[in-house]
């Protein structure tokens, strides 16, 4: 067994063993850790395979989490029902967006996912009605797994749905990039105008691979409904995009797994280093600042290059 | 624990024991702290209210210290930040329920993460003790019995700033709310009642929350030849609209009228806001001997004088102790059961703890900001006291009538 | 009417010397500077510490700028450099951790209270102009703007330094070539763009206070600004103020609650039909 492949048993190992090796507060933060390991993991893909910087990307996280808390408050479905619910809304908005969005490229692009992520956002902020306005949507129950089914209220259950949903989209994200089409995208990364000189259109592509992003983290933002009990506008803000960007280059741009790890390396120094100092932020910053100018590769890029020379 | 201890604790154990008295178990309990979780907004942009709480904290730990603790328990506070953000807010306080095992949340500063918070109590089994936040919901559509406020509400305050103006001179007024939660609803309440006196609302505008420049609204008050303009606006917006107010000369025409009057606003505005009126939750200047004193004890340890969530939360903390105590206990259901129906003699005055929606019924106070030369920045001087019944809203409702 | 148009050229005046900057480090340098925000706040605070040590505003009008320049200018020099080679991402995402350890270290030396200035005594009150009384100090805001930015466009168009600058922003590895110093043209160039932000912040101290999250809060202004007028141009910025300062200031007036949602939309109409601005060129 190769090296990767040992890795990779041994982590899903872990995973199915954490809640009877975690504690309490572990395993609820563990499948925290997760969830934004998930949205990581969807903005990698536009990211680190198609070399789109989106500023906008928590917008289909949100929308994934409102379409959720509204499903499971209003209309009491059992989770996966409303999981859909926020992937599909996610990957709708996400289409039309992403129709303009692609006409721009380079910063243009970035200025105008920024544009529409925060238009979203005002919607969100307003339509109290809807959305509960800026007080957001609290009390959102996790209910079961299927009609009649299990309830997904213990945080066993609930971690053992967002540690399958994760691991099958890493799964689905690596077939994807491994396929004709995850080429395609490379090549568009690599050097667009030449892909366009030989006759190929890049934008449906990239419409395509926006949308899949969308639903991945649509369902990342409906998992965390359920979970943290609320939805709000918050997970909107482009600031949060800005994290979850954080997130992917700390982990490695452009490995899938690597911007997993990198989402709960990100949380847990916020974690622990809010717990010793209110100034917290400085030290993020730092550690940020540094790992940009001498670990581009991120964690596990840097990882990978150490390997390569050992 | 040293050898020592050990022997000591075993011979008195094994002594208790044949006495049918575990006295090592007795000392053992009486050790283990009663802690208060407070994740509050310490960094970000609402700072300076989850500061107030935690200062308040700090002052309350010392004091409580000196006092032997609460049922001989010594009281330990545990701070977490939340940057002011509803998942962190609702982590941090997972954290401290499920890892340090409090029982009791306080301080949080946001309304939205409050109601985030809140909605998770029951599932974890523990009081979360508003001493901050104002939304209505909380105790009307969002209520929960682990839930209780010892603030005085958004509501509330409108109410106690409208009953004022219903029995004054001015007859037409402006509202302007930051467009959001509260500020809308609290214009909401203000125009119901203040059409309810028989005054009249000459126009509404809703400033985006985070607005730099009030010119145009300022102009737009201005035309409307308003004699007083309600804002609900949060503090730094505030802050801005009366500075910028001030420089068009328009607090001279139009009075503004603030739902929340805090002395954050009359540190960084200074004397530009002297003459602005409002509703305060805690003036500090309340004159009685308990708040005297604790005035002087704030201001000995921190250098500078209690803002309204300075005091509220003091107060909270104060009346937790004291029901536990009460209780004899710090089980959950037990301290609820204690704790409604209950009164409590704060700094400011008398506070009755209502069974129905677990809102603090307690004084309204209305108040103008003034200069003092015994104080660095503008004060506020208390205009009119109303007593609980005259300002509290209906059980589970933000309506008055 | 008058009134309104005085407002608007208020706030273009603040939103030309925040965005200003902000286009040049674009157009020069290639970077999206999301501190850009955080040395605007930071000249508030500075403009506030100068108030309160020397007694009077105009000091802080010339030493406030300098400094923050100068610190800039470290800034970019000690980091950023280093990684111009690498795609863009990693610069954008660098200045973004770089706003977040300056936005947390004026917390900590100022604390989370805003610091109130009063203009200087003889820009305090207001000046009569017909019937209405407008505040003195934001004509001052309206004089200056249009002082910096006559400076700025002469200094492009008619100085050596100008022309050079302009050559990098063309062609920076045929100015290299041709003997420019571009190292030292980017860290000046940066070193002036914060310069001008946090010249902004001064200006707008007065009359907003010098909080925290007011960098946040004028960033995507900014942003707007520079997209309507084309990034990295000067006359651009001039006039996406003016369209934003004015946009803003009736969109208040007559719909306050929509007048974010109409900016974002001409926002986006711009970057999907005609990206490079009113004023920019296609690159």
């Amino acid at each position: 067994m190769s090296p990767a492949r040992a890795l990779a048993a041994a982590a899903l190992a872990a995973l199915a063993l954490a809640p009877w090796v975690a504690a309490r507060y572990q395993l609820s933060l563990l499948t925290d850790l997760l969830i934004y390991g998930l949205f990581a993991l969807s903005l990698d893909l536009i990211m680190g395979y198609t070399g789109m910087v989106s500023f906008g990307h928590a917008a289909y996280f949100g929308l994934g989490a409102y379409a959720s808390a509204l499903v499971l408050i209003h209309f009491a479905q059992p989770v996966p029902v409303a999981l859909l619910a926020g992937a599909l809304l996610a990957g709708a908005v996400a289409l039309p967006i992403g129709w303009f969005s692609t006409r721009a490229t380079g910063i243009y692009f970035a200025m105008l996912t920024l544009a529409f992520a925060q238009l979203l956002y005002t919607v969100a902020y307003k339509w109290r009605d809807l959305t509960g306005g800026s007080d957001g949507i609290a009390g959102v129950p996790k209910t079961e797994l299927y009609w009649g089914g299990p309830s997904l209220a213990s945080p066993h259950a609930f971690y053992f749905l967002v540690a399958a949903c994760v691991v099958l989209s890493l799964g689905l994200c690596r077939v994807i990039v491994r396929s004709p089409f995850g080429r395609a995208l490379e090549a568009i990364r690599e050097n667009e105008r030449r892909f366009t000189s030989l006759g190929r259109d890049p934008r449906p592509f990239k419409l395509v691979v926006f949308v899949i992003a969308a639903v991945f983290a649509g369902l990342a933002g409906a998992l965390f409904a359920p979970f943290r009990g609320f939805a709000s506008p918050e997970v909107m803000f482009w600031v949060f995009s800005g994290q979850g960007l954080m997130m992917v280059i700390m982990g490695g741009i452009g490995t899938l797994v690597g911007p997993i790890l990198g989402a709960m390396v990100f949380i847990l120094i916020q974690e622990v280093l809010s717990s010793y100092t209110e100034h917290w932020m400085i030290f993020t910053g730092a550690v940020f600042v540094l790992m940009v100018i001498f670990l581009p590769g991120g964690l596990v890029g840097t990882a990978r290059r150490l390997r390569a020379r050992a | 624990m040293r050898r020592r201890d050990f022997l000591t604790m075993a011979a008195v154990g094994g002594l208790g024991a044949g006495l049918g008295v575990p006295a090592f178990l007795r000392r053992a309990a009486a050790a283990t702290p009663i802690k208060i979780g407070m994740p509050a907004a310490l960094s970000g942009g609402y700072a300076q209210y989850g500061i107030q709480a935690k200062r308040a904290a700090e002052l309350f730990a010392k004091d409580i210290t000196a006092k032997g603790g609460v049922l001989g328990r010594p009281v330990e506070f545990l701070y977490e930040d939340t940057a002011g953000d509803p998942a962190t807010a609702v982590r941090k306080a997972q954290k401290l329920v499920e890892k340090d095992g409090v029982k009791f949340l306080t301080g949080i500063a946001l309304s939205s993460e409050a109601l985030a918070v809140s909605a998770k109590c029951p599932e974890w089994k523990v009081i979360f003790m508003s001493t901050i936040n104002g939304a209505g919901s909380l105790t009307a559509k969002a209520w929960n019995r682990y839930f209780f406020r010892v603030n005085t509400s958004g509501p509330m305050g409108a109410r106690a700033i409208s009953l004022y103006l219903a029995e004054g001179p001015m007859k037409r007024f402006f509202a302007l709310g930051s467009d959001y939660a509260w500020g809308r609803d609290s214009v909401a309440s203000f125009t119901t009642q203040i059409t309810a006196a028989k005054k009249e609302i000459v126009g509404t505008d809703y400033p985006p929350v985070g607005t730099k420049d009030f010119a145009s609204y300022i102009a737009k008050i201005r035309q409307s030849r308003a004699d007083g303009v309600y804002l609900a606006l949060p503090g730094q917006d505030a802050t801005i609209y009366l500075k910028q107010a001030h420089q068009f000369g328009l607090n001279q025409e139009v009075k503004p009228i603030m739902e929340i009057l805090e002395l954050e606003n009359m540190k960084a505005v200074g004397d530009a806001m002297v003459g602005a009126i409002g509703s305060s939750r805690y003036p500090f200047t309340v004159d009685t001997p308990r708040n005297r004193d604790f005035v002087k004890r704030f201001h000995a340890l921190h250098g500078l004088y209690p803002d309204m969530f300075d005091g509220e939360t003091y107060e909270g903390l104060e009346w937790l102790a004291q029901v536990i105590q009460k209780a004899g206990t710090d089980d959950v259901e037990k301290v609820i059961d204690t704790w409604e129906d209950s009164s409590y003699e704060g700094l400011e005055g008398p506070f009755f703890m209502r069974k129905c929606d677990h809102q603090a019924v307690q004084l309204g106070f209305a108040v103008e900001a003034v200069k003092d030369p015994k104080y660095p920045h503008p004060v506020p001087k208390i205009l009119a006291t109303y007593p609980g019944e005259k300002v509290t809203p209906k059980c589970r409702s933000e309506d008055f009538s | 009417m008058v009134e309104q148009l005085l407002n608007a050229l208020t706030l273009a005046g603040l939103l030309f010397l925040v965005s200003a900057g902000l286009s040049l480090v674009f157009g020069i340098l290639r970077v999206v500077n999301f501190a850009h925000g955080v040395f605007y706040m930071l000249g508030a605070y500075l403009g506030f510490t100068t108030v309160a040590l020397s007694g009077a505003f105009w000091p802080a009008l010339v030493a406030v700028p300098l400094v923050v320049g100068t610190l800039g200018a470290l800034i970019e020099s000690s980091t950023l450099r280093f990684i111009y080679r690498r795609p863009p991402i990693y610069q954008l995402l660098l200045t973004f951790g770089l706003a977040l350890i300056l936005e947390e270290g004026v917390r900590i030396l100022y604390g989370p209270t805003a610091k109130g200035i009063d203009p200087p005594a003889y820009l305090e009150g207001a000046v009569r102009l017909g019937s209405l009384q407008y505040p003195r100090y934001r004509l001052f805001v309206v004089a200056l703007g249009l002082v910096v930015a006559a400076a700025v466009w002469l200094f492009l168009r008619r100085t050596r330094a100008g022309l050079v600058i302009r050559a990098v922003a063309q062609n920076s590895e045929m100015a290299d070539c041709l003997g420019a110093d571009v190292a030292r043209v980017r860290t000046l160039v940066f070193g002036a763009a914060c310069a001008l932000a946090g010249l902004g912040g001064v200006a707008a101290a007065p009359m907003t206070t010098a909080y925290l999250g007011m960098g946040i809060g004028v960033i995507v202004d900014a942003f707007v600004v520079v997209v309507i007028g084309g990034l990295g141009s000067i006359g651009g910025s001039m006039a996406g103020s003016l369209i934003v300062g004015a946009a803003q200031t009736w969109g208040a007036f007559y719909l306050p609650e929509t007048a974010m949602v109409i900016m974002y939309a001409v926002m986006g109409a711009i970057l999907i039909f005609r990206p490079w601005g009113l004023f920019g060129e296609p690159e």
